[in-house]
């Protein structure tokens, strides 16, 4: 039973003279505007200080060279992007022009017809042409780009080197070895949270069920089915829900927090280990633990092996509604080009998407190694359909670690839940 | 007011009389006790804005502090357009309350005076009105908002105020208007009063304290309101209310507990002075309201 | 006309969104129908049945009647007591009540949520050191969350009811009281048999005011529980709307909550108004 948008408008009409549900014009605008307000949007980070400084240099610049424009940045919480985000694609006229995203959401934000078709920009930018595939991946939804890479993410096992040492313990070489090495720091010193996790963080529980070969979707393209309850991905949900508990991160705190909450607890010197990203790093030097740190790639469940991790990282893109679209993609670019990504290296040690700039800094700083070496050995990307956008958002994966942890459902039946809704999600997309 | 005023009290102290029992000294007793515990929590919150950060964040919290300082306040204020965001929040408050106290006192004379076919039809409507939840039509205002253009304005917040609190202000009012005897309207007109002198002059300062019992609704209602402030004003941040900025100092994992008390406390405050200056009235207004 | 202006902006902003509620809830709406990605689908009752068939919501239903429920009970209770209360104490202790509970009144939602949870906190708060609980967590807990979120909700709409049950005791004529005490009658027969039938239009009104009231708490869960509490325990229908309709963007499933609310609470509203009916009181 469908209705064409029209009909559906004449009938209600006629019926009472109101308006069927609205939708926004959102196609694109036609207006070009050379000067005037930009509106930009950017991820709050844990600790946003430098972050703002690389930003507000490089606007300096921009508005130098655009004489008449103006740019306002905010910076939103990651937490609740997905409603703000929404929102403006929702109310084009206090809509941003342009957007700092996650690469998890590409694909859905594509389909909601918020981004900008930025093809022919991003062919014709010089530097592109030094962007990681994998980078070059996430920007591009059926062939066309819809934005432009801002750096990479990948995490890996961040721990404390005074802790280790003082309780004489080696570095975990297997997943088996991490968990035990988290429960023995911890029942030597309570007051620590031996591996800080997160009830709510997706990202950081993924190589878990990657390393024991478990997969949150299979398929391709269009059609994608729920893994999550099969046996090897179940095997993973165990093994990561162990770690809640008095006798490592008690439910009671660590069912609810995020990946950012996990990280807050490392800096504060409250946790031995945590799995954080490149871009934790700056916010775990300003913390209380500088210096009495170390990183090492996230164990896998052989020695010597690397769990997969998530290829995460953002995008910048335009939005469709903008009425300044040159100089939004030309702030795009000065954005995320290759001085500016530098330099939010130095900044936040955010891994450039730049396959050359990224060499360039890894011989350069130390820190970076375990990040690019994770890089090198797999990563794995969460299924790429707008459904996960509505699975993110809808919060299914965590919802189903808090259930397990907290003993309201076990494993098999929180897992099958799970798949039930990532089913659902991926049906309602087609 | 004073015969009427006498007539109160003395029925207080002759109903106190009677009740008044062995059991007096407990219940007084229980009374303060009662009272300090309903008021902790806004002491607490008060004290707590103003405590240095190293005691808030001690593992032995005290209900005193030894330096008291502004620092909270003074984040609050730094770290964002506090100021502003306390203007957006009066703006919206008083606008919903002049034009909900205006407009329902019109409508409460309309239906307590006059006659007319679906009268009583209209009076439970506004009465069904009343019940409808908010929340479940911040979807669909949504849309009006947006399609009117309204969203990230005050506008938003208004409108939707003034919507929801007129049906419970035209029907508390309603008791009031009903309680002026129709006597004094024909009085009026017999003195050659015309209908906007009445109403103004004669009807308005009568049901005065019944108008000030429903603003308090309309300006608690518009105040605290979180929801909408949340929904409608998504990108626009110099449109924001107070509700949402106490939120940036409320992390879930590590909230700035002195910065997240001085804000409540720079919000309640209003709040609390609106309410005893109003007090009398208050109690004397929802006496009226239910009385008949 | 009087009316004219009540009637403009109820019509606009209460009937016609209304309207639209109803309207969205038989609809396929999502974010890329709102955004005008693709075409608005006509789906009859297929929100409602998906919503019918879903064990979340009526879960999240049963826990939505309980804790109003609960709510109301606990407020008309502390609220009636505190009433009789005040009308059995001297001026300056009935004062130091009446000042307290309007300070709660007055206190807005979001900062009493936050309030509450500062005083629960599991390594800040008071109360544990009181009560010496160490670092238990209140908000971990299904019940106890909903408790916490329980306590706050009777702290502020107590005053209310007190409020109102006094002024109404207060109407009371002095000599039925005092014959009922000449009588002999305790304390509690004086409210059972006198108070409480004289007042019952007042505690009919309250009664209903808090059932609406609490029935749309969103505020005090949103804030205290975070969005609904560890894997969604506490949310209640109004939450539940919202998380379906902004956070996963489900619009229609959101209005489809909506439209179900609505429902319950008009029918509140219809056992209301046929109480006022048997009491005669005239529209």
């Amino acid at each position: 039973m469908k209705l064409s948008v029209r009909m559906l408008a004449v009938a209600a009409v006629l019926a009472t003279a109101a308006c069927a549900p609205q939708t926004s014009g959102n196609s694109s605008s036609d207006k070009d505007e050379k000067t005037g307000t930009l509106r930009v949007w950017l991820f709050q980070e844990v600790n946003n200080q430098p972050k703002e400084q690389v930003v507000d240099s490089v606007l300096a610049e921009f508005e130098k060279e655009h004489e008449g424009a103006e740019v306002t940045v905010e910076y939103i919480p990651v937490e609740t992007r997905a409603q703000r985000i929404k929102a403006a694609f929702n109310d084009p006229r206090s809509a941003p022009d342009l957007i700092e995203y996650g690469n998890t959401d590409t694909a859905g934000y594509v389909k909601d017809g918020g981004l900008a078709d930025v093809t022919e920009d991003f062919g014709a930018w010089d530097e592109a042409k030094d962007t990681d595939p994998t980078a070059r991946q996430s920007v591009t939804v059926g062939g066309k780009v819809y934005g432009v890479p801002y750096f990479v993410g990948v995490r890996a096992l961040y721990y404390r080197t005074d802790v280790f040492e003082e309780l004489g313990l080696d570095v975990p070489k297997t997943q088996a070895e991490l968990i035990s090495t988290a429960k023995e720091i911890r029942a030597a010193k309570p007051e620590l949270y031996g591996l800080a996790v997160g009830g709510a963080y997706t990202y950081g529980a993924m190589p878990f069920i990657w390393a024991h070969g478990g997969e949150l979707a299979t398929g391709n393209g269009g059609s994608y089915a729920a893994a999550i309850d099969s046996a090897a991905a179940r095997k993973g949900i165990e093994a990561y829900t162990s770690l809640f508990g008095d006798d490592n991160c008690p439910a009671a705190k660590c069912a609810a927090m995020t990946g950012n909450d996990t990280i807050t607890a490392f800096a504060a010197g409250k946790a031995a280990m945590a799995i954080g990203g490149d871009f934790s790093h700056a916010a775990v030097e300003a913390g209380t633990v500088k210096g009495d740190y170390a990183v090492v790639p996230l164990p896998g469940l052989k020695a010597g092996s690397i769990a997969p991790a998530f290829a995460g990282g953002n995008n910048l893109g335009v939005l469709k509604s903008t009425t300044h679209r040159t100089l939004a993609v030309d702030l795009m670019k000065r954005l995320a080009s290759k001085e500016a990504q530098g330099q939010l290296f130095e900044a936040m040690g955010f891994l450039p998407t730049f396959s050359d700039v990224r060499q360039q800094v890894a011989a350069k700083e130390a820190f970076v190694k375990p990040f690019v070496e994770t890089l090198a050995a797999d990563t794995k990307f969460v299924p790429a359909s707008p459904a996960w956008a509505q699975i993110d958002a809808g919060a299914v994966l965590p919802t189903m670690f808090q259930e397990v942890v907290s003993g309201k459902k076990d494993v098999d039946s929180a897992a099958a839940d799970a798949a039930r809704k990532m089913n659902d999600a991926f049906g309602s997309v087609g | 007011m004073s015969p009427v005023r006498q007539d109160v009290e003395s029925r207080v102290n002759l109903l106190s009389r009677f009740t008044r029992r062995p059991g007096r000294t407990a219940a007084e007793a229980t009374a303060l006790v009662v009272a300090a515990v309903v008021a902790f929590p806004l002491y607490w919150m008060v004290l707590s804005a103003f405590k240095p950060a190293g005691e808030i964040r001690s593992g032995e919290p005290r209900p005193w502090t030894s330096a008291p300082t502004l620092d909270s306040f003074r984040r609050v204020f730094g770290q964002q357009d506090f100021g502003r965001y306390f203007l957006n929040s009066v703006v919206v408050a008083v606008a919903v309350v002049i034009a909900s106290a205006f407009i329902a006192f019109l409508a409460a004379t309309a239906v307590t005076r006059f006659r007319f076919r679906l009268r009583t039809t209209l009076l439970i409507m506004f009465l069904v009105a009343q019940m409808v939840p908010v929340e479940a039509l911040t979807i669909p205002l949504f849309f009006v908002m947006r399609d009117l253009g309204q969203l990230n304005t005050l506008w938003s917040l208004i409108l939707p105020h003034i919507a929801f609190s007129l049906p419970f202000a035209i029907w508390m009012l309603r008791g009031f208007v009903k309680g002026v005897p129709e006597a004094l309207e024909e009085a009026a007109y017999m003195d050659g009063a015309s209908r906007t002198r009445f109403l103004w002059q004669i009807l308005f300062p009568l049901v005065l304290p019944g108008l000030v019992a429903t603003s308090v609704f309309s300006f608690i209602s518009a105040w605290n309101d979180f929801l909408f402030a949340k929904s409608f004003i998504i990108s626009d941040i110099s449109q924001s209310t107070l509700p949402m900025a106490l939120l940036v100092f409320y992390k879930p994992d590590d909230p700035d507990w002195g910065g997240v008390m001085a804000a409540s406390t720079v919000m309640t405050i209003p709040v609390l002075v609106f309410f005893v200056l109003v007090q009398r009235r208050l109690v004397s207004g929802l006496g009226g309201a239910v009385k008949d | 006309m009087y009316l004219a202006p009540a009637l403009v902006v109820l019509g606009g902003l209460l009937a016609y969104p209304i309207y639209q509620l109803g309207l969205i809830s038989v609809f396929h709406y999502t974010q890329a129908q709102v955004s005008g990605g693709e075409p608005t689908t006509f789906e009859g009752f297929g929100n409602y049945s998906r919503l019918f068939s879903d064990g979340q919501f009526w879960e999240v239903l049963l826990a939505t009647v309980v804790f109003a429920a609960a709510c109301v009970v606990s407020t008309l209770a502390v609220g009636c007591a505190l009433a009789v209360l005040l009308t059995r104490v001297r001026a300056v202790p009935r004062l130091a009540l009446m000042l307290a509970a309007l300070g709660a009144w007055a206190t807005p939602a979001i900062t009493g949520s936050t309030v509450w949870l500062f005083l629960f906190d599991a390594d800040f708060g008071p109360v544990n050191r009181v009560l010496g609980l160490g670092d238990h967590s209140w908000t971990y807990g299904r019940f106890s969350a909903f408790f916490l979120v329980l306590l706050e909700v009777v702290w502020c709409s107590f005053p209310f009811v007190m409020v109102t049950v006094y002024a109404g005791i207060r109407a009371v004529p002095a000599e039925v009281l005092e014959a009922a005490a000449l009588d002999g009658a305790s304390q509690w027969r004086i409210w059972r048999s006198v108070l409480a039938p004289m007042l019952r239009p007042i505690l009919v009104v309250v009664t209903i005011q808090s059932v609406i009231w609490d029935f749309k708490v969103f505020t005090q869960i949103y804030v205290m529980t975070g969005g609904g509490g560890i894997a969604g325990q506490n949310l209640v229908l109004n939450v539940y709307a919202y998380q379906k309709a902004f956070a996963s963007s489900q619009y229609s499933l959101g209005a489809a909550i909506g439209v179900v609310m609505l429902l319950i609470l008009l029918a509140v509203t219809l056992v209301y108004l046929r109480l006022l009916r048997r009491q005669g009181e005239e529209l």
